[in-house]
This record gives structure tokens, sequence and C-alpha cells, in this order.
């Protein structure tokens, strides 16, 4: 089933917390809603569920007007973000419990409610945990007892509030690839919140970037990772290195260096910001020709992991993040306190009203 | 919670110690002790009699009707007003709160007054009820009334902070997996709130069957039919049947500390089934 | 294209229903009778009122019930205090017996505790007979209006201090330590500020709840008008002569106070919730 969002409006008291959102979401795809806390994701997963009334603005699904359906009518699962699994309930109670409170001509049989409930168990792999009480279980568990419940109903849409929100390091990561998994088996449309986007871009189809109640930018990981809309995406989505300047006529000015300026910059002077992921800046110990380039002191060196970390100091005592492969970092045989010439392999140029004029150089 | 890694000098600690132990036992024990000391002063046989006697046992029955009228009652407006008040948000909801605790504050003699100023021969419907021959004040259903006052506000002041922390996610799950009202109600919250429930319909029953200022002013003090067991008491006291009056009250004396035994169970018990909403971060 | 919609809807059904009912029912019990009694009042006329409350027995009331209450209520805040410490902070057998015993003034009927203390206080009495020797009459005195007032109003600062020293962060009282500060100073200067609005919401609901209280009153202070009458015996004695006039006058000045009382301590508590948040 698809979602298409119309002209969402949601206001709590004075605080905006949508404003004005479109968006869509075909069949069968695994979206996720990315924001800081604040951004609006919530309250637009609690419209989809119909736990939220907008304001303005309509919720449709397979194109029909779904705004007015009542939480309980449309058909969803929803996974809390601190799953609210009933706690007097033994997880087989919990999965069944969407299942008996049908009204009668529709509820299953007590032996078909256990066949489902037992099938769904043994899909989040808990088949022997169904006579356990959600406090008896691990974080994890809980988790998967939650999207059990929630499939339980046979929903068309699966939302997923903070799945992995509440869990260590290492469940979330097994939790993540077991989630893109089970989407890939059981097909269902599904969007999830969170605010960590490393869990949107290795997980989602689609990634939708939120920022104070409006849509930032929509598209795969892949398309808002490499093509980032405006400063605040590339800044949310990993770290970045900033430099503040100005184009003037053809050139960049930006403090330590200048460069040409892209095509269709206009000719007045104005403020611009630059933006480079540390991978796309190197290291060398003579000027490279043909790149713009600064001097910088290094000042830390972090060589634990799969790429080496390094912090320098520039002339005007900014500080630049340049990550390289070991392999180049034991090429230059790099050493604390020594100069060095930094050049920029790629960047990404926004004037002040964050347009995306500047392109890759 | 860990208590701090500094404390006190250990003389100080007993002293302080020591002063609250005396005053508890003076002003808590002693009495205690009094009451049953009192019941049992003049033998076992008194001490039987005294509760046989009939208007002890009209005194105890018409306890236990107000009791079975009130309770009920109270339990209902309790749950009613902690849904609502717990699980929605809307103008006015702090106003609403202060008028349920408000009985608590108002006198019981004042409380026991209004239903006089309404229902007695000089009140509002004095004339109305004298003229269909309904007698409230001075009767059952004044004394019922009375007792309704003062002890609505108890089991709603109980669930409604307990409703409150446990928030709504329970709910609107269920919400979402398509329950009713009625079966979110009984499958999803009540089970929550049993034991704070449980608590206030406790309270409600001690404040139900002991309560004095309210009933004395409506009652009339009708031996045998419009004398409650703290009426009782009262009366057997001031005519100087100690034995006989120390005798009833131990009945009371007794579901206080049966009331007492339960709240720690009871609390025990609640503080658990809180604990599960008590979100680990 | 998009519509506004003007009733709010709401998930968690009932509201209507649970909202009515609860007004209907407070209405009935609480507040159709509250305004009947101030509406009485105002037909009795309200100079007629002032005369009734402003008369020599009914200051002299007053007197004993505030005054009382005040003591009694200033007696429970340091007690309590003293009681909530030793509850909290200090092991001891017997510990949990007492904590639940905390509540007995809550659970034991008024009369009960007004007999008990009546006969516990009189010269014979088990702490009467001690107190006779020096000189000092319990029974029948203002001064056993004062201790039944105090036996009343303990577990109101008990149970108000209690949860908000349990709560206190024992680093505060580590760092006031680790910075030189004795026990007694952190005692005055970190402690008790961080307590303040519970013992003053403790002290304001053991001196509202004095100033109502009669069960518990009644038997032991003999009841003499101008010297040992409370202000709620003074009512009942109005409406026993039939003086229903008198007795709405006093009842519904009782009340007022009981209103302003109220307000204080939501205001208290909206302050000890506000510097708690």
């Amino acid at each position: 089933m698809s979602i298409e969002i119309q002209h969402v409006t949601k206001i709590f008291g004075d605080f905006a917390a949508l404003k004005d959102v479109s968006l869509t979401v075909p069949a069968g795809e695994l979206v996720a809603l990315l924001g800081p806390s604040g951004s609006g994701k919530t309250t637009l997963l609690r419209i989809i569920a119909g736990l939220e009334v907008p304001d303005q603005g309509t919720v449709l699904f397979d194109s029909q007007d779904a705004t007015a359906r009542s939480a309980r009518d449309r058909r969803v699962g929803f996974v809390f973000q601190h799953y609210a699994l009933f706690r007097h309930m033994t997880v087989f109670e919990n999965v069944a419990f969407g299942l008996r409170v049908k009204p009668r001509h529709e509820r299953p049989a007590a032996a078909e409610i256990a066949t489902r409930v037992r099938e769904l168990l043994t899909l989040v792999q808990l088949e022997r945990l169904a006579e356990r009480y959600p406090s008896q279980l691990s974080g994890g568990q809980r988790q998967r007892v939650a999207l059990a419940r929630a499939l339980a109903v046979q929903p068309k849409i699966l939302l997923l509030d903070e799945p992995f929100g509440a869990l260590d390091a290492k469940v979330r990561q097994e939790l993540r690839r077991w989630l893109r998994r089970l989407h890939d088996e059981i097909g269902i449309t599904s969007v999830f919140v969170t605010h960590d986007q490393d869990e949107a871009l290795e997980v989602a189809d689609r990634v939708v970037i939120l920022h104070e109640g409006c849509v930032e930018q929509e598209g795969s990981p892949e398309q808002v990772y490499e093509h980032p809309a405006t400063p605040f995406v590339y800044r949310f989505l990993g770290n970045v290195n900033l430099f503040h300047g100005r184009v003037e006529g053809s050139q960049v000015h930006l403090g330590e260096f200048s460069m040409e300026a892209p095509a269709g910059m206009g000719q007045a002077a104005t403020p611009a910001v630059a933006y480079a992921r540390p991978h796309l800046l190197d290291i060398d110990h003579q000027p490279p020709s043909g790149r713009p380039h600064f001097q910088a002191t290094i000042a830390h060196i972090n060589a634990a992991g799969a790429v080496v970390k390094i912090e320098l100091t520039t002339g005007s005592g900014a500080i630049v993040n340049v990550e390289m492969p070991h392999e180049r970092y034991r090429h230059l045989k790099l050493r604390k306190g020594i100069h060095v010439f930094v050049s920029v392999k790629d960047m990404k140029l926004f004037t002040q009203a964050h347009s995306t004029l500047g392109g890759g150089i | 919670m860990r208590k701090p890694h500094v404390a006190e000098p250990t003389a100080v600690r007993w002293g302080v110690m020591a002063v609250a132990l005396v005053f508890l036992i003076l002003f808590l024990v002693v009495p205690l002790a009094a009451v049953f000391t009192e019941a049992f002063r003049k033998g076992v046989g008194v001490y039987l009699a005294a509760l046989r006697e009939p208007d002890a046992l009209a005194a105890i029955r018409l306890t236990l009707l107000t009791a079975v009228i009130t309770v009920p009652l109270n339990l209902v407006f309790g749950v009613v007003a902690a849904w609502a008040i717990a699980k929605f948000e809307f103008p006015g909801k702090q106003l609403l709160i202060t008028l349920i605790d408000l009985p608590f504050s108002v006198s019981p003699v004042v409380a026991g007054l209004i239903y006089v100023l309404l229902f007695g021969r000089q009140g509002w419907f004095g004339p109305w009820l004298t003229a269909h021959h309904i007698k409230m004040v001075f009767a059952v259903p004044g004394i019922v009334l009375a007792t309704m006052f003062v002890t609505c506000p108890f089991v709603a002041r109980e669930l409604i902070p307990l409703m409150q922390a446990q928030g709504t996610d329970d709910e609107e799950a269920a919400r979402v997996l398509g329950a009713s009202g009625w079966q979110i109600f009984w499958r999803v919250t009540l089970p929550n709130i049993t034991w704070g429930l449980l608590y206030g319909v406790i309270l409600c029953n001690a404040r139900a069957m002991g309560e004095f200022g309210a009933v004395s002013v409506v009652s009339g003090h009708i031996r045998g039919q419009t004398n409650t067991i703290p009426l009782h008491v009262e009366i057997l006291y001031n005519e100087y049947h100690a034995a006989a009056a120390f005798a009833v009250a131990s009945l009371l004396a007794l579901l206080a500390l049966i009331t007492l035994a339960a709240k720690t169970v009871v609390e025990r018990k609640a503080r658990q089934s809180l604990k599960g909403f008590v979100h680990e971060y | 294209m998009s519509a506004i919609r003007g009733r709010r809807h709401r998930v968690i059904p009932g509201f209507g229903l649970t909202l009515g009912v609860t007004l209907l029912y407070l209405s009935l019990i609480v507040l159709i009778p509250l305004s009947a009694t101030f509406l009485k009042a105002s037909t009795a006329g309200w100079s007629a009122c002032w005369h009734t409350v402003t008369e020599p027995r009914a200051l002299a009331s007053y007197r004993l019930s505030f005054g009382a209450a005040f003591i009694g209520a200033a007696v429970n805040a340091i007690m309590g205090l003293v009681v909530a410490w030793v509850l909290v902070r200090y092991q001891f057998p017997g510990r949990r017996i007492i904590d639940a015993l905390v509540d007995l003034p809550f659970a034991l009927p008024t009369a009960v505790a007004g007999i008990t203390l009546t006969t516990v206080l009189s010269v014979h009495g088990w702490i009467g007979r001690y107190l006779e020797p020096l000189g000092i009459t319990a029974a029948f005195s203002p001064l056993g209006v004062v201790i039944a007032l105090i036996f009343i109003g303990l577990p109101f600062v008990v149970r108000t201090v209690q949860p908000v020293l349990q709560a206190l962060d024992p680093e505060l009282e580590e760092a006031a330590a680790s910075l030189g500060a004795g026990r007694w100073q952190t005692f005055a200067r970190v402690i008790i500020p961080e307590l303040w609005p519970a013992l003053l919401t403790g002290f304001a609901l053991a001196f509202a709840r004095a100033i109502g209280e009669y069960g518990s009153v009644v038997f032991i202070s003999g009841n003499m008008p101008m010297r040992t009458e409370i202000t709620p015996l003074l009512i009942i004695t109005k409406l026993e002569q039939y003086d229903y006039a008198g007795a709405t006058a006093i009842g519904v000045f009782m009340l007022l106070v009981s209103f302003a009382l109220l307000l204080v301590i939501n205001l208290l508590q909206w302050w000890s919730g506000k510097r708690h948040a």
C-alpha cells in the first residue's frame, strides 16, 4: 500500500511541528524519516498511524483519503519507541492481542490464533520465549515482540518509531540488518523514524530528511549522501569541514585559500560556505598542483580504526579533519607537529540563500 | 536511591533517632495500645457483650450499608475521573483536579452542614421533601450523602498520579491493534492500575466506615436507627460506658490496622507495577 | 485542498463520557451543595452574617481553633522532618512497621482517636498521671486540643517531606562535604533549602486539616464556650439550637478559609514542583 502525505501542518500550542509537508512513500518500500529531535519526524509518523490528526492537509493510503479514519480502522502496524508491550501479558498474549480484540465475526478461532502467533514468533526468532513476560526479556527481544505484535493483524503498512533507539550499539547493528532482511521477505510498506544517519543510510530504500518541520531532501541513501541539497543535509549526514568565505567575481575566497568559482555564481560579492567531508581532503608534503590547497599543522592522529583520522590546525587557528587510508598514512610518514599541505579533492559550495549552485570542483 | 557517603556523627544520629522514636511512641503507639487495653479492661465478657448489644449491631449494620453504597460509587467516579484527567489534555484540567480534592479541605462538620442546609426542614428542598414525606436529613440518605462527599476524592487521587505516570503508550498501542474503548480499559488499563485502585478503595472504605464529624451533623443520633459505629462509640463514651465504648472502638482500630497493613502491601505492589514504565535510556 | 478540522480528534476513546460523568458527579455531590450554602448565607443577609461571624464567642473559638492548629502544625513541621529524616536515612529494626504506623492518624477514625487521647491524657491515664504532678492539665484544656491536632496532622508533614528527601541527590551532600562544609553546614545550607517547599506544604496541609478537625478534638477539649470551644463545635451547637442562619454564617466563613488555604497549598505545590522539575 502506498502512502501520500499532502500539505500536512501540525501545531502544538505555539510550536509548529510540521509545516506544509508533502511526501510520497511508494508501495513496498522501506523509508527512513531522518532528522534531529524536534524536526517533526515522530509527529509525521504518528499522523500516518492516526495517533495524531493534522491541523491541515491529508493522508492518502493507495490514493484513498484516510485522514478521517481512526487509528483503529487504519490497519497499520505501529512499533512504539519504548515498545509499549503489555506487561501483564506473556509474549504470546501480547502478539495475540490484536487478533483477540477483533469483532466476533472477524475474530479467528483460538486454534488459528495460536498458529498465527507461533508463525510470527518463529519469524522473529522468539518461539521459545512465548510464555515469558516482557520484564523477563532483553531490549532486543522486546523490540522483536513489539514487531511481531504489530505484524499479527496483517497490516498493510508498518510504522516504527526510533526502532533501535533504546538498544545498545551491538544489538542495534544486528537488528538493523535483521529488519532489512525481514522487510525484503514480507515486502510490506514500512516507514521508520530515526535520528541516526548511519541507520537511515544503511537500512532504508529511501531517506527523507526533516528539519524544523520541513522536508529538506528525499531520495535514495546514495543521492542524499552524494548530493546533499542543503547545508543542513550536508552537516547532518556525517562529519564535515566547514569553510566560511565569500564569492567575489570569478573567485571564491575561503579564508585559508581561494579557488575558481563554479559557473553561474553571479558577479556580486556574496557570503558563501563550503563543505568538505574529511575523506575528500588530502594531505601532502609538497603543495599539489591543480588543486586548491592550504598549509596546516598536524595536531592529533588517531590511527585506530578502518581509516586514519587526522586533526590539523590552520594558520588562522581553525581545525580541519582529514581521513585517509592506512597505506597512504604509512607512505606519508606523518607525525604530530609537522607542517603539511591540505588539498581539496571535492567540496560543496553554498551561497547564503543555501541554493545548491556550487558543484564539485 | 543510594544514600550519601557522608553522615552525621554517631551521637547525633542516636540522638535524632531517639527523639523521633519517643515522639512516635507517645503519639502513635501509646494511643493504639490504649484502645485495646481499655476495650478489655473489664474482661472479655464485657467486651463481647458490648458488641452483641442490639444498638451496637444496628450501628454496625448501618456502617456496612453506608460503605456498601458509597465505596462502589466513589470507585466508579475515581476511575472515570482518572481516565479523563490522565489520558487526555484539556484546558482547566488543573482546576478539575483541585475540585476533586476540595472535600479534603472542607471541615467534616461543614460537609454535614451543607446537606442539612440542602435537605433539612429549613433547607432548599426541605418543604418539598416534607410535603412528599421523604426524610433525608436525620435519616440514612443524609448519612450516605455526607459520607459520599467526604470520601469522593480517595480513589481518584490514588489513580490520577499513577495513570499519569503510566502515560498513554499502552492505550495507543491497543488502539492501533484495533481494540475498542472497553477492550482497552478492561484488558490493558485495568490490569495496570489494579493495585493503586485497591489501595484507593481500602482508604475510601476506612474513611467511609470511620467518618464522624459529617455524619454526626446529619444523623440525628437516633439509637438503633441512624447511629453508625463512630456515633455509637460517642454515645457510649458520653454515658460513661468507657469499656463498652472502647470495645466498639476497637473494631474501628482493627479496621485501621488492616488498612495500614494493606497499604504497605499494596504500595510495594504498586511500585512494582510502575517499574516497567520507567524507560531505560 | 486542505481542510481545517474544527473538532479535535482524540485517539483514546471515552473523553466526552468520562469528563461528563466526572463533572456531573462532582456537581451533584460537591459543587451544588457548596453553592447552595453560599446562597443560603446571602439570603440571610451579609450584615447579619458578619454580625454572627464576629460575635465574641465566635472570635474566641477562632483564637482556639487557629491558634492550636498553628502550634500543632508548627510542632509537626519540626517533628515531621525529624521522623522523615530518621525513616529515610537510618536503618534500624522495625523501620518498616514505624513507617506504616505513621499513617495511623489517617486510618484511625477520629472519634476513636478522640476518646483514646482523652483517656490517655486524663488525670489517671497512662500519660496524664505523669503530667499532673508537674501541674500540667492536658485533658479538657487548650493543651489537649493542641495535642489532638498534632496527632491528626503528623502524617501530612512526614508524607510530603519523605519523598523529597528520598529523591535528594546524594551527590549534593557529597559535593558540600568535599568543598569542606561540616555536617551541620551541609544540613542548614544544602538540605533545608531543598526541603523548604515540601516542609511548607506539609505545614499548610496539617494546618488546614487541623482547623476543620472535629472528632479527635471534641472529646478532649472540654467544650467550654469562650475557653475550649473549637469553631466546628460552635457550628454544631448552633445547629442544635436551630440557629441555622448562625451555623451557615460560620460555616461559610470556614469554607472561605478552607478555599484560601487550598489556594495557598496549590501555589506551594506548584512552587515545589517547579523547583524539582
